[in-house]
This record gives C-alpha cells, sequence and structure tokens, in this order.
C-alpha cells in the first residue's frame, strides 16, 4: 500500500519536470526558428536605413526611430505620474475613500485591454483634444497603459524602504516631503528604475493603443515634432504581414523585424529584471 | 535491547560544514517521557528531529550513525519512511493545524494510510481528541475551521492529529513555548496522560517543565550529549559540572 | 511640529493632484466610450444587438454583437483550458519541487516570457501555425479559433504561473512539515495541503489570466481568422471583439454607425475585464480573511 503510495509520488515528480522541460523545449524551439529565419535580414544597414520600394527593400530605422520616440513620450508621462502617485499611496495615503478610490482605479486600469486604450486614446487625445493621430496622441495613450505598471513597482520599491530611515529623518524634524525627497525616493530609486525599465519593455511591444492614435504605415521622414505620425516596429511587423502589397516578398524583412523587436524587448526585460535580482540579493545581505 | 524504544549510536550530523550533532549515544526507555533540555541552539530539536528523519528535508545535511526503532537502524537506506513517520508522530513549536475543520484536521492522518469508512473515521476522531483532552470543547463544533480555536486548544488538536495514527512515538518539539500558562498547564497534564501510552520524547526550553513532567532528562551542549538520567537525579545531584551549572541557572 | 506640518501642505496637495490623474484617466475612459457608445445603443433594438450577424459595411449594415461575444468567449474559454491547467502544474513545479537555484533562472525566464510581444505571437501563427494545419488537417484555412487559442494559452501562461507560484509559497512551512510528520508522500502534502490553502490565490491567478485573454488583441487579430461567424468547430475562424476594433476602427469615418458600433463593443470589452477584475479582487480579499 504504501508503495503505491510513494510510486505515485514519484510519477507525479517525474510528471511535472516533464511539463517544465516541455515548456523549456517549446520556448527554445519558437526562439530559434525566429533567430534563424530573422538573421539573415539583419545587417547594420538594415538597422540605419528608411524603408525603400514600398517595404520590400531597405531597413526598418524609421520604425525603431519611432519606437524609441513612442517609449520616450510614454515614459514622459507615465513615469512621473506613476511615480508621484506610488509616492501617495505609501507616504501620505491615510485610510479614506479617496485612496481606496486611488486603489481601485489604478488596479482596474491594470485591468484595461490594449485595445481598449487605443479607443480612448482616440476619442481623447486624437479628437477631443484636437491632437490629431500623432506621436504625442499615441505616446500618451501608452503612457496610460504603462501608468498601473509603474505604481504598481514603485510601490514596491518604496514599501521596501525601511521604516527606520523615516522615522529617523523625522526625529531630527524633517518635513515628510523633505524625508521623502533626501531619504525614501534615493533609497528605492533602483528599484523604481528596474520597475520602469520592464515598463519600457512592455510599452515597446504593444500595437493595439497605437493603431488608430499616431502609428503610420509609412512616413517618409522620422517624425520631427510631436504631431507627426509615426512608424513603429510592431505595426509595421503586422502590417507587412497582413495588409501591405507584397506580403510574400516582404517575409524576410518580417522575419527581420520580428527579431530586431524581440531583441530591443527581451534586452531590456531581461535587463530589468537581472538588475533587479541583484538589487534584492544586496538587500538580502544587508540585513 | 528490549527495555528500550529508541537506541541511538554515535549519531553524528552535519549542516555542510558545520558539525551540529557530535556522537551522540542515547537510550529511550519506551512508555515513558524522556525530555531533552540544555541552552538554546545546541541541537535538541535537531536531535528531535533525527528520530523521525525529518531533517532528511533540509539541504545540505548529513547523518551519520545509527538510529534504532525497535531494533531496527531506521537510517538504514530503503527505510519505509512512510511507516516511519506513521510510528513515530510529531508535535510542533507553534500550533500548525491545517486551515481546514477540527474534524477534518484529526482525520487527515487516517485518510491518507487507507481509512475511508465514515464510521470508522469517525470514531477514530473521537478517540483521538478524547485523548488530547479536547473532546468535551469541541465535540458540538467539530465542523467549524480549525483556526477560529485558542493558542491551547490549537496545540491540543494537533497532538489529537498526530495520535489519530496510532503512533507509538510522540515527538514534542517546545510544545508549550508558544502558549499562555493556563494552556500549558493543561497540556503538561496532558503529557502524563500520553505516557500510558506512547512513548514521549518532549524537548524543552524551561527546565521546571522538564522537572514536573519527565522521567528521563538529558542534558545537550553544544551538540554534545553531556549526561542523562532519571529526573529526580540530574536536578538533585547531576554528575558533570556543566549541568549543574545550567540547572542552577549560571548560564542558559 | 507646526512648521513641519505647515511646510508639508504644498507637496501633499501638489502629489495628491499628481495622484488622482490616474482616477481621473480611468474615469474618462469609462466616461468616453460610454459617450461613443450612447448613439449605437440608442438607435438599437435588443434584438438588433443580440444579432447573429457582424456585417457593418453592408447596406443594410447589421451590427449583430453575438458573433463577436462567441468569438471572445471562445478563445478565452479554449485558451484558458489548454494553459490553466500547465501553469498550475508549473506552479507547483517552481514552489514544490524545483531546487533552489534552478528556480532562481526558471522564474524569471517565465517572466520574462511574460512580455513576449503578442504581435509576434500572432506572426508565429500566420507563417508556422496556419500553413501546417491547412497541410495536415483537412480544413479550409489554418487562421482559426485553434490556432488563435494554442498562442493565446502561450500569452497567458506566464501570468497565471508567477501569481499562482507567489500562492502556493506563500503557504506556511508549518503545514508542509505536519503533513510530512504524519507520514505523507510531498504528492499527497501538495494535493490534501498546499492547494486547498492556496485556493484563493490560484482562483485569482486563473482570473487574472482569463481576463488577459479577453483584453488581448494582436493574437486573434493575427491568427483567429477574421469571420464573424459563430463557431462550429474549433478549426471555425473567428473574430473576437478585440480583432473587430482592431481591424475595422481604420475604415471607419468617424461619428459614423459603424464607429459607435465598434465603440460599444469597446464597452463591452471594458465591463467584462473590469468585473472579471473585481471578482478576483473580491476572492484575494475574502481569501485574507480566511487564514
Amino acid at each position: 500500500m504504501n508503495s503505491r503510495r510513494i510510486l505515485k509520488d514519484r510519477a507525479a515528480t517525474l510528471f511535472l519536470w516533464g511539463v517544465m522541460a516541455g515548456l523549456c523545449l517549446l520556448l527554445g524551439a519558437i526562439l530559434l526558428f525566429l533567430i534563424s529565419r530573422g538573421w539573415h535580414a539583419l545587417s547594420w544597414d538594415f538597422i540605419t536605413q528608411k524603408p525603400r520600394n514600398q517595404m520590400t527593400a531597405g531597413g526598418i530605422s524609421t520604425p525603431i526611430v519611432g519606437t524609441l520616440q513612442l517609449v520616450l513620450v510614454s515614459m514622459g508621462f507615465a513615469f512621473p505620474v506613476g511615480v508621484f502617485t506610488a509616492v501617495y499611496l505609501v507616504e501620505y495615503a491615510r485610510d479614506d475613500f479617496f485612496t481606496r478610490f486611488l486603489r481601485l482605479a489604478v488596479r482596474s486600469l491594470a485591468g484595461v485591454p490594449s485595445v481598449v486604450f487605443g479607443l480612448f486614446g482616440l476619442t481623447f487625445f486624437v479628437i477631443f483634444l484636437h491632437l490629431g493621430s500623432s506621436l504625442i496622441s499615441a505616446g500618451l495613450t501608452l503612457g496610460c497603459l504603462a501608468l498601473p505598471v509603474i505604481v504598481g513597482a514603485s510601490e514596491s520599491a518604496l514599501l521596501a524602504v525601511p521604516q527606520d530611515y523615516r522615522d529617523a529623518s523625522f526625529a531630527m524634524g524633517a518635513t515628510r516631503w523633505q524625508t521623502i525627497r533626501k531619504v525614501v525616493l534615493p533609497t528605492a530609486f533602483p528599484s523604481i528604475i528596474t520597475g520602469a525599465i520592464l515598463s519600457v519593455g512592455r510599452v515597446a511591444g504593444e500595437t493595439a493603443p497605437i493603431i488608430f492614435t499616431g502609428a503610420a504605415f509609412f512616413t517618409p521622414r522620422f517624425a520631427t515634432s510631436l504631431l507627426d505620425e509615426v512608424m513603429a516596429l510592431p505595426y509595421h511587423i503586422l502590417v507587412l504581414a497582413t495588409a501591405g502589397t507584397h506580403i510574400q516578398q516582404t517575409r524576410p524583412i518580417q522575419y527581420g523585424t520580428v527579431l530586431v523587436l524581440l531583441l530591443i524587448v527581451l534586452g531590456v526585460t531581461l535587463t530589468g529584471v537581472l538588475w533587479r535580482a541583484r538589487l534584492r540579493m544586496r538587500a538580502r545581505t544587508q540585513r | 535491547m528490549e527495555s528500550r524504544k529508541f537506541s541511538v549510536e554515535n549519531l553524528n550530523l552535519f549542516y555542510g560544514e558545520n558539525h551540529a550533532l557530535k556522537d551522540i549515544t542515547l537510550p529511550v526507555s519506551p512508555k515513558a517521557v524522556t525530555a531533552l533540555i540544555g541552552p538554546s541552539g545546541c541541537g535538541k530539536s535537531t536531535f528531535l528531529r533525527c528520530l523521525n528523519r525529518m531533517n532528511d528535508f533540509i539541504h545540505d545535511c548529513t547523518v551519520r550513525g545509527k538510529v534504532y526503532l525497535d531494533g531496527s537502524d531506521i537510517y538504514e537506506p530503503g527505510t519505509d519512511l512512510i511507516t516511519l513517520r506513521r510510528r513515530v508522530g510529531m508535535v510542533f513549536q507553534r500550533p500548525n493545524p491545517f486551515p481546514m475543520s477540527i474534524y477534518e484536521n484529526v482525520a487527515y492522518g487516517p485518510r491518507l494510510h487507507g481509512v475511508t469508512n465514515r464510521g470508522k473515521l469517525d470514531k477514530i476522531v473521537e478517540s483521538s481528541l478524547n485523548g488530547a483532552a479536547l473532546w468535551n470543547e469541541v465535540r458540538d463544533k467539530l465542523n467549524t475551521p480549525a483556526l477560529s480555536l485558542s493558542g491551547g486548544q490549537q496545540q491540543r488538536l494537533c497532538i489529537a492529529r498526530a495520535i489519530a495514527v496510532e503512533p507509538e512515538v510522540l515527538l514534542m518539539d517546545e510544545p508549550t513555548s508558544a502558549l499562555d500558562p493556563m494552556a500549558t498547564a493543561k497540556i503538561e497534564e496532558l503529557i502524563r496522560e500520553l505516557r500510558d501510552r506512547y512513548t514521549v520524547v518532549i524537548v524543552t526550553h524551561n527546565m521546571q517543565q522538564a522537572a514536573r513532567v519527565s522521567d528521563t532528562t538529558v542534558f545537550f551542549l553544544i551538540g554534545e550529549m553531556l549526561e542523562f538520567g532519571p529526573t529526580q537525579e540530574i536536578f538533585t545531584s547531576p554528575k558533570d559540572k556543566r549541568t549543574e551549572d545550567y540547572i542552577t541557572g549560571r548560564f542558559g | 511640529m507646526q512648521s513641519a506640518l505647515k511646510g508639508d501642505r504644498a507637496p501633499r496637495i501638489t502629489i495628491s493632484v499628481v495622484a488622482s490623474m490616474g482616477v481621473a484617466i480611468m474615469i474618462f475612459i469609462l466616461f468616453f466610450l460610454v459617450k461613443e457608445s450612447m448613439p449605437f445603443l440608442l438607435r438599437t433594438s435588443i434584438s438588433d444587438l443580440f444579432g447573429l450577424y457582424w456585417y457593418p459595411t453592408y447596406d443594410p449594415a447589421e451590427f449583430g454583437m453575438l458573433p463577436l461575444v462567441v468569438g471572445s468567449l471562445a478563445v478565452t474559454l479554449l485558451s484558458s483550458i489548454l494553459s490553466v491547467p500547465v501553469s498550475i502544474f508549473l506552479a507547483v513545479f517552481l514552489s514544490e519541487i524545483c531546487p533552489g537555484k534552478l528556480r532562481e533562472i526558471l522564474k524569471p525566464v517565465i517572466e520574462i516570457l511574460g512580455f513576449f510581444p503578442s504581435v509576434v505571437l500572432g506572426f508565429l501563427g500566420m507563417v508556422i501555425i496556419a500553413p501546417w494545419m491547412t497541410e495536415h488537417i483537412d480544413i479550409l484555412t489554418g487562421l482559426n479559433l485553434f490556432n488563435a487559442s494554442m498562442l493565446m494559452g502561450i500569452m497567458i501562461v506566464p501570468i497565471v504561473t508567477s501569481l499562482a507560484e507567489d500562492s502556493l509559497s506563500s503557504v506556511a512551512r508549518d503545514m508542509r512539515d505536519a503533513s510530512y510528520a504524519m507520514g505523507a508522500t510531498r504528492l499527497e502534502t501538495i494535493t490534501r495541503v498546499v492547494i486547498p490553502a492556496a485556493l484563493p490565490g490560484l482562483m485569482t491567478a486563473t482570473l487574472l489570466g482569463v481576463m488577459r485573454a479577453v483584453g488581448e488583441t494582436m493574437v486573434v487579430l493575427m491568427a483567429a481568422g477574421g469571420a464573424a461567424i459563430i463557431p462550429v468547430s474549433v478549426f471555425d475562424p473567428v473574430r473576437p471583439l478585440t480583432s473587430a476594433i482592431a481591424a475595422e476602427m481604420g475604415e471607419t469615418p468617424v461619428g459614423s454607425d459603424h464607429y459607435h458600433a465598434l465603440f460599444f463593443a469597446g464597452l463591452l470589452l471594458l465591463l467584462l475585464t473590469l468585473s472579471l477584475n473585481m471578482l478576483a479582487l473580491w476572492i484575494e480579499q475574502r481569501g485574507r480573511k480566511w487564514r
């Protein structure tokens, strides 16, 4: 009887190892596939040249720059707003209606589908605020999407600052804001930055919010003003693969663009995760 | 040999490089209470966990030596650990009932070992709760969550849970250190009753408790077993000076 | 003390104003979505709303939401069935079986997988899965419900696994010890003690994964096919709410009936995901009271 129980236990252990191994194999296969198909397209020219000939030739410099611009605009909004929202929630908030409402709102924002952000961006930024289909509309839309992510990461970072630090500062007569500015924020800053890095990864890979708020199929030049439209890597992939006029011909470029996007997103995310792991280990050994 | 429940011979335990238990040789008498005393961190709990091989779960932990239970070495490769842990039960320092009903907590063990008949389970639950002096307090709320009981009651529930599988030995790791004096007293009384049916080995920080409940006392110091003997003797005329120093409170 | 409080008033107010932008955004989203859906709601009868046909570009146009809603539900259901059990298995593996050092590597790997751009997964659906399907199965198109659901499953796994693993690991060590000390095997301890104790967290994890599936756009846009029909087989194409909006909004004149209908689709989507989110929150809070 006992041996049957032990057998079941061993079988389950084996099974679970198998599931994990299966997932790793699947992941590896996907990455290998994409790398093998996209590798040929990659070259210095690919990254620095603009698309030519209805996208069948040339590079993807415009979408790359566009993606960077979108990241900058969205983070320009989401980072300060997100960090200060977290500061409010952790340092100032009392258990009142406003705070509970705020938490609920941030939590709800985290669940809003990306395409709904797109609709909101369209009706609010593009139409209502007359910003038109532009870098700033798309960037702000992405900013709204990134906001809950930054709030969450910053909150954790601030909560991790030991209360002792604050107490010591208060005991010297500092105001709450002075304490936050001089003690809490500097201490939490590395963690806050890693949270921001992770949201950059998220924002760079998003497509739906920018489709009707600022992404264009083709712009001959880089965007020079906030009111210009932009090209973006995820949108470029979408369009080339589904709506372009030369889907089969541009396949190699599609694979190349996919690889570049992957490298950027996974690279940024990996950096964020590794840095965060280092910070955590340092914190652990300090105690 | 027959008069010993456990016979420990040259037991050595290492946590990595740290030699935590040094060459322990010790008999444990059946149907009696053996108390392990000594300053904190000197290996009492570690030793206790060797008796049911719970140290197996700790990484980087190596055990050498022999621990005979009724004449068979439990560290022999191929030992049936399920049966071992059924014969040797354990109660922990902090009461740790499962987040289930009182009934389900006590029925957990018997269910594991194959008892499915509801009638049988009912009987086992009742007699185990009786054996832990808890039955009268919970008989009409068996289906309420175990976590709603007080600390002392939870600990007695854990004892009931442990005896539901009909062990021969009960290992108790500082069972009252998280409880208030009233609850402690109740459990000490229970231990005196349990002695009739089980071999009890109890680790305690509290010397007076050892003096109150045990038949044999063992003194541990920094991983070594310094001396053991009938409780009366240890407390009135210890042989080792260090034992005497500890008992009289010169260190602790 | 007085001066410290005074000196703090301005920063406090400024920061609260900044913080309230989060509330403002959420309210604005709801407001504008409702505002733009109203024209559609007002002129459409209930029976038309739940009609079986979504032909927005026909003349006369039909705006039956049912195929879109069923499409969303179908993809969500199928992808959840495929991926939630796998995620729980992975979570159990990471929490209970995986040795510490390996865990430090695998947990972040899974987390990073969660950032995989959905457009890339949709792309995979088009270039690998679809051709494979048409080659090996007797169907017209490889862009269908099953294709999208598999990819959606891959999207959901990281979320559910991470949250489920957190939930399992936070079950006290004590519980496991008590179970082992009675002679239980690891499998028995996991199934009889750990999982039941972590159940609220596991449910929350599942709900949040489902919520993500409902709201996902690119995968279904690229891999689910484009037909707004109610699927009869798993190899039928579907058009969930998200892909309808993403595919059609670009071509739709602002202010037209189609425009407002799409906003209503967006509103439905928002309400769906919000309810799932709130349900998860409720379970989380109730679960906390138990312990």
